[in-house]
């Protein structure tokens, strides 16, 4: 395959999602096109500490709900401009990230993953209990029209490029790590953590920068979404759901590989959006068929499964299995 | 004071019940390595037998309590058998995400059949209490206690003196070595399973007379069940029963003193300390590395 | 000039057990030191010990006259101490050629991209004789290539004490004298070696010295022949009769 083809792809795809709002998409699509890109964000985040170093982070979420009110609570008391406040998500989901690895990066499999829980649920319940910051549980509102306003509201176009751009970030990111010393070390710790050590690699300091790097990009997604929602609530920003959601897509779209998680955000937020739309009553429940057939057949996620049948032409359906039955 | 002392006994009597929705969860993980993240569902589906045939039948709720403890041993035996048992040498994700997805559909299941309202199942005598001077002790909760207590009795015999109880201490310490031995591992998986579905159901069967319940509450008896599982050591029944009364009594003593969101914010606080600092749990052993797989 | 490697009192218990009791010994430069006993008597432990994969009880670890005692394993690889893992710890999902490059771009000469150390990875993987086999599976390699695999990452470490546990296991007699030849090359270059193993004929014509291991501490050091004719070994090894027969057979 020639080298340039995925990036002239790549660059096609781009000036076409560009063009689209102005002359192609409608403000239900487009709307529906941001939260793809937002989901883009989120696996990738993930992606980075749970597909590539191999820790199942299942309280991701808590940096969204962290950058969504840094930027929410920022705007309301100070009157920031919304520009302003990114950084500081930023920050926030950074430097959480970095204290909260340290301790909890410690732990394998099961006891990470739970943890990870334990402190998205706690923040999420820490965050109702400080009504005078962050309005609790009848949420804040962002002064985002009318007399307060520092800036124009963005408006569904603007909210799709600010996404747009998030998930191009994320995407190079992903891309840069995968290519780099970085990411070998990443997948070393992910294979073998004892061999990985013992080969001069700093398991430490490499699994608290993937999550520094997850928690990075999943604020700024949530301090856009904050911004977007204009009135946020702990229970939807800090959402479990949120997490399954992206745990779902980067495993099903290939966990550790570069564009799995973005086809997985895609394929599962518009079959998400259809069902919700064909099935209403039945929508989860179809939702939850669908991720125990797919963890059956597909485990190791479309791309992976793509790549095996291409260079190894084989067909490794119900990989899981067959390698991993009882 | 009274209010002290009364809310010393809900925390104990509301424990105990919360040790039984979580020892089965605990047994699982700890001798499969299997976190179910549909545990809380198998409980509410237990309530919701009982209540149906309460309703339809008449049938008092303890009898009901059997019917669902039979029904979900043997729903529980077929999903592991048939369905886990596929993965469970995966990465945990894989697991974590099946259990995920199974929650999804029996919770949506029960709103599909029952709806969303919320449930509950009448008994006569359940909201009378005992009265010690004025602190009262109902004998729902009561009977709920006694049960709780009775089962972990039952379950540490149940695993030192059977058989099969024997066959599935080993096989959690060591499944190579039990396959070795002639055990039939996926049988015994199956019937771990069972079981630990059995108890949820049980539990779900007999908090329905005493609290209310909808589908939506399965996610908070699973997560009371990390909770539990984690204090008191995996796989470790007296753990569990400890773990359920822990919790139980600071909930409801927080219940009184802090507002009830706070309250779980201090229990997931407890939950990841006790994670970093001894993951073994409060009670169980250090938890030993070898622990041979294959 | 301080040894390669000292041990100074080692020991590392595991809730009631000592699994190392009291280890003190010394490696001079380009010695190889061999290190037997029975299962269960401490020798990969010894070897956790030294490269930081386990933290002793008491006692301390020197590398070339550093106390690395209770450092992270990483630091220690990169003061060029480099292992292979009894139950050999490929990484699954990279190739072969992938494996070893690992050890070039963290170990102590680091590389400074992923592709240049993948590059640099043949030398290693031809030291070893596994270059045909660069792009294939850790999972589709023999015992005997696996066990090349776990050399090759640690050649490509560039180390100046290498630590072998039980390197032969497993392998066929044939496989063997191609090994003891890489061993005696590495030798030759000044490589300071401690080589755990249970193949007899291997160990003794490869150690310097040997040490006797029997439930965590030191049976017996020194001189191979001479160790191996000691009473107490051969007892720890076949039993009390056989070391009386021997006995028997020296006065006699």
């Amino acid at each position: 395959m020639r080298a340039w083809l995925p990036w002239a792809a790549a660059a096609l795809g781009l000036v076409l999602l560009a063009l689209g709002p102005t002359y192609v998409l409608y403000d239900a699509e487009q709307r529906t096109l941001g939260s793809v890109f937002m989901f883009v964000v989120l696996a990738q985040g993930w992606n980075l500490i749970g597909g590539f170093a191999g820790y199942p982070s299942f309280g991701n979420v808590v940096f969204f709900g962290l950058g969504g009110y840094t930027t929410a609570v920022l705007m309301v008391k100070t009157g920031a401009s919304f520009f302003v406040t990114v950084p500081a998500a930023a920050a926030v989901g950074l430097g959480f990230a970095v204290l909260m690895g340290i301790p909890i990066l410690r732990l394998r499999g099961h006891y990470f993953a739970i943890a990870t829980l334990g402190v998205a649920e706690g923040m999420r319940e820490g965050v109702i209990n400080l009504p005078g910051l962050t309005g609790g549980n009848k949420g804040t509102t962002i002064p985002a029209v009318g007399e307060k306003a520092t800036a124009s509201y963005p408006g569904n176009t603007g909210f799709y490029f600010y996404f747009l751009i998030l998930a191009v970030i994320a995407m190079l990111v992903v891309w840069g790590v995968a290519r780099s010393r970085f990411g070998y070390a990443l997948r070393a710790i992910s294979q073998d953590e004892d061999a990985a050590a013992a080969a001069g690699i700093n398991t430490t300091r490499a699994k608290i920068a993937a999550f520094a790097l997850a928690g990075l990009l999943t604020s700024v997604a949530g301090a856009i979404y904050a911004y977007q929602q204009v009135t946020i609530y702990p229970d939807r920003l800090f959402s479990v759901d949120i997490t399954v959601l992206m745990v779902v897509m980067a495993v099903l779209g290939g966990a550790g590989t570069v564009i799995g998680p973005m086809i997985g955000a895609v394929s599962l937020q518009y079959l998400s959006e259809w069902l919700r739309d064909n099935l209403t009553d039945y929508h989860t429940f179809v939702f939850g068929a669908i991720i125990v057939a797919a963890v059956l057949i597909l485990p190791m996620g479309v791309v992976n499964f793509a790549l095996d049948a291409w260079k190894r032409r084989r067909i490794a359906l119900f990989q899981a299995v067959r390698a991993y039955r009882l | 004071m009274t209010q002290f002392l009364q809310a010393t006994v809900y925390g104990l009597l509301e424990g105990g019940l919360l040790a039984l929705v979580a020892i089965g969860f605990s047994l699982v993980w700890g001798v499969m390595n299997i976190v179910n993240l549909a545990h809380g569902a198998f409980v509410v589906v237990g309530a919701y037998i009982a209540w149906k045939l309460n309703e339809t039948a008449g049938l008092d709720p303890y009898l009901g309590m059997l019917a669902a403890a039979a029904g979900l041993f043997a729903a529980g035996y077929v999903v592991q058998r048939c369905l886990i048992n596929l993965v469970v040498n995966a990465p945990i994700w894989m697991t974590l995400l099946l259990t995920f997805g199974l929650n999804l559909l029996i919770v949506n299941g029960l709103i599909l059949a029952f709806t969303a309202d919320f449930r509950a199942i009448h008994t006569g005598w359940a909201s009378d209490s005992l009265a010690f001077g004025e602190v009262r002790v109902p004998y729902g909760r009561l009977a709920g206690f006694a049960l709780a207590t009775a089962v972990t009795v039952g379950l540490v015999l149940f695993m030192a003196r059977t058989r099969i109880g024997l066959a599935i201490r080993s096989t959690g310490m060591d499944r190579a070595a039990a396959r070795l031995m002639g055990m039939n591992v996926r049988h015994v998986y199956a019937f771990t399973f069972g079981l630990a579905a059995a108890l949820a159901g049980t539990a779900g069967a007999m908090l329905g007379t005493i609290n209310t319940f909808s589908p939506a509450s399965a996610a908070g008896y699973t997560l009371q069940s990390f909770v539990i599982a984690v204090l008191g050591g995996l796989g470790n029944m007296w753990g569990a029963l400890a773990g359920g009364v822990l919790l139980g009594l600071v909930q409801s003593w927080g219940g009184q003193y802090l507002s009830g969101t706070l309250v779980n914010a201090i229990a997931f606080g407890v939950l990841v300390l006790v994670l970093i600092v001894r993951p073994s749990g409060l009670i169980g052993r250090p938890y030993y590395e070898a622990r041979a797989e294959a | 000039m301080s040894p390669v490697l000292e041990t100074r009192g080692l020991t590392r218990r595991f809730g009631g057990v000592a699994a190392v009791s009291d280890l003190s010994f010394s490696l001079e430069e380009g010695s190889v030191l061999g290190v037997i006993g029975p299962n269960g008597a401490g020798k990969s432990t010894l070897i956790n010990l030294i490269t930081g994969h386990v933290k002793p009880s008491e006692g301390s670890v020197l590398v070339d006259g550093q106390d690395v005692t209770g450092e992270r394993p990483w630091t220690i690889a990169r003061s060029r101490v480099a292992r292979t893992f009894q139950v050999v710890k490929p990484f699954r999902d990279l190739s072969v050629r992938e494996n070893v490059a690992i050890g070039g771009m963290f170990g102590p000469e680091r590389a400074s991209s992923a592709r240049k150390a993948i590059a640099q990875a043949d030398d290693a993987l031809e030291r070893v004789d596994l270059l045909e086999k660069a792009d294939a599976s850790p999972g589709d390699l023999s015992v005997a290539d696996a066990r090349r695999l776990e050399l090759a990452k640690a050649l490509s470490m560039q180390p100046r004490l290498l630590l072998l546990d039980e390197v032969m296991a497993g392998l066929r007699p044939g496989e063997i004298q191609p090994a003891l030849d890489l061993i005696a090359s590495l030798k030759e270059e000044g490589v300071t070696i401690l080589v755990v193993e249970h193949v007899m004929k291997a160990i003794m014509a490869v150690s310097d010295s040997l040490l006797v291991m029997h439930e965590g501490a030191e049976l017996a050091r020194g001189d191979p022949e001479t160790v191996m004719r000691d009473e107490r070994v051969i007892e720890a090894y076949l039993g009390q009769r056989y070391a009386e027969r021997a006995r028997k057979d020296r006065e006699g």
